[in-house]
C-alpha cells in the first residue's frame, strides 16, 4: 500500500518533464491566416490575426519562437541598422520609446511594409510566419516588464544583457540620448 | 533443428554486411585512411588475442580451483613471477598501440605539399563549401557535395557557425571536429576514384542524422572540368519555363537566403544555389536532385527535413513547377 | 548677374588672415548666433563666398544663405530640395551629410539622398538638378562636390550597404554627366587604360577589380567614395580615397579587393585612372582609406589613415615616401614601402564567427577628422580619434537595400583612457610637434590660421583655439551642442576678421541625422556608443552656428 503511494508520487514529478511545443511546421492554411491583421488607417495599430489568438499567441509567448526571432535578427540585417536593439542608422528599440506604437500589429507592419525614413520593406523576403517570429523578438527586446518567455543568450559578443535575464528596459538605469 | 542453428550462428555475419561500401573504414581510398585500416587491423587481432589468453588463463585458473590449489613458498613466488610477468607483457602491448596510433594518425593533420584547399563551414543541418585558390576569382561556394583530385593531398579546413558537428568520411580520414571560434583541420588523399559518403559525426541538433555530404573522387582532368564548370556563372534559361522559375527565385523570398551568381540573387544564408542541379543530392544528402525532390523540398521542406530553417514559401502550382525546373538547369 | 564670389576651393583647413593671433585669440566674444532649427550632424563647414554665409543642415537639408553686410545677419533666402526619406536608413556613425561647394555665381549643392543641383548664389534659384545617385541601392551622396574646371567631380557612398562605388563628373553648366567610372569591376568600368601605371599592382595584369575579389562579389563591394576629392590643377588630376569593400566580414571576400580602401589619382578631363596606392588592400576593419588628403606646398600629398599611420606620396606617380604610425596601433607593425601594404599582426586578424579584442586602431579612427595643414608652422594638425575594438565577424547577407554588414564592434578608449587628441605632426621629423590628449574623440575638422592659431571643436560641444606652435590652450567657447564640423573664418565686409563654427553633433556620436541611440547596447552604432557612454546629452538638439570675433 505504501509503496503504492510513493510510486504515484513519483509520477507527480512526471509533470515537470512536459516540453515546450515546438511547432516546426505550420499548416499553409494557418500559415496564410495569421498574415491576416487588420491595420488601422495610417499603419499604426490594429487586430491581430484571430488565428494568432486562438493559438495563444504563440509569437510572444512561445521561447522557441522568439529564438527564431533572434536568429532572423541577425540573418535578415536587422542588426546592420538597429545593432542588437541601441540602433545605429535605424533608432534604438530597446530605449521604450516606440514611433510606430509598441504592439505586435504595428512591429509587424513596420517589418511587413517598410516605414519612411529607411526602413526597408521585408514583405517577399520573410514570409508571415518569419515576421511575427521576429515582431516578438522585437516586442520582446523593448519590452518594460518581464516575461516567463525568452530568447537564449548570444553565442558571441555580449552586447548588453541578456534577454532572458531582465526586461531590457529594466536592465540598466536609463541613459538614452535622442 | 540443426539447419535453424547453423543460421542463426551466420546471423552476425550479416552485421559485416554493414562494413562494405562507400561509408566504411574497411574500405579505405586513400593512404592516410590506409594507415587506419591497418590500425584497425592490428588493435583488432593484437586485441583479440590478448582477450583469448586472458580467457585461457581464466579457464585454468577455474580449472586450478578444482584440482585443488598448491600452496607454500615455492608457489608464492611463482604466481608473483607469473603476475609480473603479465603486468610487463600488458604494458608492453599498451605502449606498442600507443606508438603504432602515434605513428599512423599524426600524419593526418598535415598535408602533403601544394594542398588543395577546402573550406567546410557546418551549420544546422548543411555543409558549406569554400573552394580556396591563391587566385581570389577561382574561389567559389557550393554547398553538401565536395570533389576532389585523385592523388593530390587535400586540406580540409573546418569551422562551424552554431553548434560543433564532426566531419567524418570513413573510407578517407578520421573524424574531425567543426568547432565554432576555433580552427581544425583535416588532410587526406585519395587513391580510388569514386563516390564516398562523409556524415556528421557530432550529435548536433534534431537533423543531426540528415547531414550528409558527398565526395566525388575524379581524375584531376575531371576535377579541373568540375572546377572551371563551378566558377562559371550558370547558363541562361533556355526556355519560358525556366524564365519564369529564374523570376520567381529572384522575385521571392528564395533570393534573401541562396546566390545563384549571374542573378540578383546574393544570399548567404542557406546553400548556394548557382550549380544545384549538378549536385547529386539536395538537403544534405537526404534526396536526390531531380526535378521533383526539388519541388518536393520547396514545397514542403519541414516535413521533409523538420526544424531545418528553410521556411515554407507561400508558391501557386505554377510558379512551383517553374522554379524546380529552373532550379533543376543550374548544372 | 549675381555677385562675384571668391575663387573656387580655398584650401578649407588654413587661413592667411592674421587679425586673429596667439596673443589677442583670448580676448574671441560671440559676435552673433543662427540657429538651424535642425537636430542631426552639422558636419558641413559654414561656406563663405563674398557677403555671404552659406550653412548646409544635414539630411533632410536646408540650405541658408546668411547676408554678412546686415546686422545679425539676416537670411537672405533659404532652398530646401524635397528629400528623399530613404537615405535617412542609409547613415549612421559618419558625420557624412552631403557637402556644398561654390565657384564663381553659382553654388554646387551634394544632397544625402543622391542629387547635385546647382544654384544661383546670389537669389538660391535652382539652374539644374540632376540624381547620379540612388539611395535604393545604398548610394548616398555624403562629400562636398569637387569643382575642377568646367566639371563638378562627385562620387557616391554607402559602402555598408554594399553598392559599388563611383566616382563621376557633371558638367557645371548643365549637371549632364560627362564621365563615370566605378571602383570595382572590369578595367574598362573602372577607366584603366593606357595611362594607368600603378607601382604596387603587377603592370600586366587585367581586370584587378574583378580577379582580387571571389566570383561576382565585386558586384556589392563598396568602395565608394570615403572623404572629399581633391585636385590638382597643374598635375590635371583629381585624387580621392575609395571607401571600404563590402561586407565588413572579410572572409566573405578572401583576395585583395581593388580597387576599395585605396588613393586613387585619375585624369580629371577623362576620369581615366592614373595611379592606384594600396592603403587597406582586404580591409579587415572596414576602415576605407579614411582620414582625408592633403597637397602640401612642397609638392607632396599627405594622408593620415584611419589605419594609425601617415601616408606621405608623390602626387605624380603615388609612390610612397614614407608612413609613420601617428595613432596608437597594434594590428600592424608597419607599413612595407615596397608594397605600400601594412604588415598585419596576426593575432588581431578579424576571422569569421570569432570575437577578436582590443584592435587598435578602431574604425573611427579617421572617418571625418579633416586635419588642416599650415604653411605658417609646417605643421600638420590632425583631430584623431585615439580608440580601439573589438570585433566579431559573421556571415553577412546581401539582401539588397539592407546593411551588407557582418561584424558586431564594440569601441572603446585606447590604452591609457583618453578617446581623442589634437595631434601637431611634424611631417619632415615625422613626429608629433606636440599633442592635446581630448576626452572624447575629435570628429570635426581643425581650421589653422596664419595667426599661428588653431581652432577646432570636441564632441561634448567646445570650440577650442590653442596656439599653433605649442599647443597651448588660447580660449574655448561652450557652446550649445557637440561640434563635429570644421570652424571656418573670413574677413567680414567690415574688415574684421571672424570665427565661425557649426555646433550640432546628431544624437550623441555625431551620427548624420538625430538619431535615437541606446547607450546601453555596446554594439549601438557601430560600437561607437560605447566609447560615448559618458558623453552628457546637447543642451540643444538644434544646431546653432556662433560667429565670434575681437572686442
Amino acid at each position: 500500500m505504501r509503496a503504492r503511494h510513493l510510486l504515484l508520487a513519483a509520477c507527480a514529478f512526471l509533470v515537470a518533464c512536459q516540453r515546450e511545443q515546438r511547432d516546426l511546421r505550420t499548416d499553409p492554411p494557418v500559415a496564410e491566416a495569421l498574415g491576416q491583421v487588420a491595420v488601422m488607417p495610417g499603419g499604426i495599430g490594429g487586430r491581430p490575426a484571430a488565428i494568432d489568438r486562438a493559438l495563444g499567441h504563440p509569437y510572444q509567448t512561445n521561447a522557441y519562437q522568439l529564438n527564431q526571432g533572434k536568429r532572423l535578427w541577425d540573418w535578415f540585417n536587422c542588426s546592420g541598422c538597429h545593432a542588437a536593439g541601441g540602433g545605429a542608422s535605424g533608432p534604438a528599440l530597446t530605449d521604450g520609446s516606440w514611433r510606430y506604437g509598441p504592439d505586435m500589429v504595428s512591429i509587424f507592419v513596420s517589418i511587413r511594409d517598410g516605414r519612411p525614413n529607411g526602413m526597408p520593406a521585408f514583405r517577399g523576403k520573410l514570409t508571415d510566419e518569419q515576421i511575427l517570429q521576429l515582431s516578438g523578438y522585437v516586442q520582446a527586446m523593448g519590452a518594460e516588464t518581464a516575461s516567463t518567455a525568452a530568447p537564449s543568450r548570444n553565442d558571441t559578443m555580449q552586447a548588453r544583457a541578456s534577454e532572458n535575464r531582465a526586461p531590457a528596459a529594466a536592465a540598466f538605469p536609463k541613459q538614452v540620448s535622442r | 533443428m540443426a539447419a535453424t542453428s547453423r543460421l542463426a550462428s551466420c546471423l552476425p555475419a550479416l552485421l559485416c554486411a554493414g562494413c562494405g561500401g562507400w561509408q566504411s573504414a574497411l574500405q579505405p581510398g586513400g593512404e592516410q585512411a590506409g594507415h587506419l585500416k591497418v590500425l584497425i587491423q592490428l588493435f583488432t587481432i593484437v586485441c583479440g588475442i590478448v582477450w583469448l589468453l586472458v580467457m585461457l588463463v581464466l579457464a585454468a585458473g577455474l580449472w586450478r580451483r578444482h584440482s585443488g590449489t598448491p600452496t607454500g613458498a615455492a608457489a608464492e613466488r611463482r604466481s608473483a613471477r607469473l603476475v609480473g610477468a603479465a603486468t610487463a607483457a600488458s604494458v608492453l602491448v599498451i605502449i606498442g598501440l600507443t606508438l603504432a596510433s602515434y605513428v599512423a594518425t599524426h600524419g593526418l593533420a598535415a598535408a602533403g605539399a601544394d594542398p588543395l584547399v577546402i573550406r567546410v563551414r557546418g551549420s544546422q543541418w548543411w555543409w558549406e563549401v569554400t573552394y580556396m585558390d591563391p587566385s581570389p576569382d577561382r574561389t567559389f561556394l557550393t554547398a553538401n557535395e565536395i570533389h576532389v583530385p585523385v592523388g593530390r593531398p587535400i586540406r580540409v579546413e573546418l569551422a562551424a557557425s552554431d553548434v560543433i558537428h564532426s566531419f567524418w568520411a570513413p573510407n578517407l580520414a578520421g573524424k574531425q571536429d567543426l568547432i565554432p571560434g576555433r580552427d581544425n583541420a583535416l588532410s587526406f588523399t585519395v587513391d580510388q576514384p569514386g563516390l564516398y559518403r562523409e556524415q556528421c559525426a557530432e550529435f548536433c541538433g534534431l537533423q543531426h542524422a540528415h547531414m550528409a555530404m558527398l565526395i566525388v573522387a575524379e581524375p584531376a582532368a575531371s576535377f579541373d572540368a568540375w572546377r572551371d564548370g563551378q566558377i562559371a556563372e550558370p547558363p541562361a534559361p533556355n526556355d519560358a519555363e525556366q524564365a519564369a522559375g529564374r523570376l520567381v527565385f529572384t522575385g521571392k523570398a528564395c533570393a534573401a537566403c541562396h546566390t545563384v551568381r549571374g542573378t540578383p540573387a546574393a544570399g548567404t544564408l542557406g546553400p548556394d544555389l548557382t550549380h544545384v542541379g549538378s549536385r547529386r543530392t539536395i538537403a544534405a544528402g537526404m534526396l536526390p536532385t531531380t526535378r521533383g525532390s526539388l519541388a518536393a523540398w520547396i514545397a514542403d521542406p519541414q516535413t521533409i527535413k523538420p526544424g531545418n530553417n528553410m521556411p515554407m514559401v507561400p508558391l501557386t502550382a505554377d510558379e512551383l513547377n517553374a522554379l524546380a525546373a529552373y532550379l533543376a538547369s543550374l548544372k | 548677374m549675381g555677385p562675384q564670389l571668391a575663387t573656387a576651393q580655398p584650401d578649407p583647413g588654413f587661413s592667411r588672415l592674421d587679425e586673429i593671433t596667439v596673443e589677442n585669440a583670448g580676448r574671441l566674444v560671440p559676435a552673433w548666433s543662427f540657429r538651424t532649427g535642425t537636430p542631426g550632424a552639422h558636419a558641413t563647414a559654414p561656406l563663405i563666398a563674398g557677403d555671404t554665409l552659406f550653412v548646409l543642415t544635414p539630411f533632410p537639408h536646408t540650405l541658408f544663405a546668411l547676408d554678412l553686410t546686415r546686422p545679425g545677419a539676416a537670411v537672405k533666402w533659404r532652398y530646401m530640395p524635397p528629400p528623399d526619406r530613404t537615405a535617412d536608413g542609409l547613415t549612421c556613425c559618419d558625420a557624412a551629410t552631403g557637402g556644398l561647394a561654390a565657384s564663381g555665381d553659382r553654388l554646387y549643392l551634394n544632397t544625402l539622398d543622391g542629387h547635385t543641383i546647382s544654384l544661383d548664389a546670389a537669389g538660391g534659384q535652382v539652374v539644374w538638378d540632376a540624381r547620379p545617385a540612388h539611395p535604393q541601392t545604398g548610394e548616398t551622396l555624403a562629400a562636398a562636390p569637387l569643382v575642377a574646371g568646367n566639371r563638378i567631380i562627385i562620387g557616391s557612398a554607402g559602402d555598408d550597404a554594399g553598392p559599388r562605388g563611383w566616382l563621376a563628373a557633371l558638367d557645371a553648366a548643365t549637371g549632364r554627366q560627362d564621365w563615370k567610372v566605378f571602383d570595382t569591376g572590369p578595367d574598362a568600368e573602372v577607366g584603366i587604360g593606357e595611362g594607368f601605371r600603378p607601382l604596387y599592382d603587377p603592370p600586366q595584369a587585367r581586370d584587378r577589380g574583378v580577379s582580387t575579389w571571389p566570383p561576382a562579389a565585386w558586384q556589392q563591394g563598396g568602395g565608394g567614395l570615403s572623404g572629399a576629392p581633391v585636385a590638382d590643377p597643374a598635375l590635371g588630376l583629381v585624387f580621392y580615397q575609395t571607401g571600404h569593400p563590402a561586407p565588413w566580414n572579410p572572409d566573405q571576400r578572401p583576395g585583395e579587393n581593388r580597387w576599395t580602401s585605396g588613393i586613387f589619382a585619375r585624369d580629371a578631363a577623362s576620369g581615366a585612372a592614373r595611379w592606384f596606392d594600396p592603403i587597406n588592400p582586404h580591409d579587415l576593419y572596414a576602415m576605407g582609406a579614411s582620414g582625408g588628403l592633403l597637397p602640401t606646398p612642397d609638392g607632396r600629398l599627405v594622408h593620415p589613415d584611419a589605419n594609425g599611420f601617415l601616408y606621405v606620396l608623390d602626387p605624380a606617380t603615388g609612390k610612397m615616401l614614407s608612413a609613420t604610425r601617428f595613432l596608437p596601433v597594434n594590428a600592424a607593425r608597419g607599413i612595407d614601402l615596397a608594397s605600400a601594404v601594412p604588415i598585419r599582426e596576426d593575432r588581431y586578424v578579424t576571422v569569421q564567427d570569432r570575437t577578436v579584442r582590443d584592435i587598435c586602431p578602431a574604425w573611427p579612427a579617421g572617418s571625418n577628422a579633416q586635419a588642416a595643414y599650415s604653411p605658417a608652422t609646417g605643421l600638420l594638425y590632425i583631430p584623431a580619434a585615439t580608440l580601439c575594438m573589438d570585433m566579431a565577424a559573421r556571415s553577412a547577407s546581401y539582401i539588397a537595400g539592407t546593411p551588407f554588414g557582418g561584424a558586431d564592434v564594440r569601441v572603446k578608449p585606447a590604452p591609457g583612457g583618453e578617446e581623442g587628441a589634437l595631434i601637431a605632426w611634424d611631417i619632415a621629423a615625422g613626429r608629433a610637434a606636440w599633442t592635446v590628449p581630448e576626452r572624447f574623440p575629435l570628429r570635426g575638422g581643425a581650421l589653422a590660421t596664419a595667426g599661428s592659431v588653431v581652432f577646432y571643436g570636441t564632441l561634448d560641444g567646445l570650440l577650442k583655439a590653442v596656439d599653433a606652435r605649442t599647443g597651448r590652450g588660447l580660449w574655448q567657447f561652450q557652446a550649445t551642442a557637440g561640434i563635429v564640423g570644421r570652424p571656418a573664418t573670413f574677413r567680414a565686409p567690415d574688415g574684421h576678421q571672424y570665427v565661425a563654427v557649426l555646433a550640432g553633433a546628431g544624437g550623441l556620436t555625431g551620427t548624420a541625422s538625430a538619431k535615437e541611440i541606446d547607450v546601453r547596447d555596446a554594439t549601438a552604432a557601430r560600437g561607437f556608443a560605447n566609447a560615448l557612454r559618458t558623453l552628457p546629452p546637447p543642451q540643444d538638439r538644434s544646431g546653432t552656428l556662433f560667429v565670434f570675433r575681437l572686442p
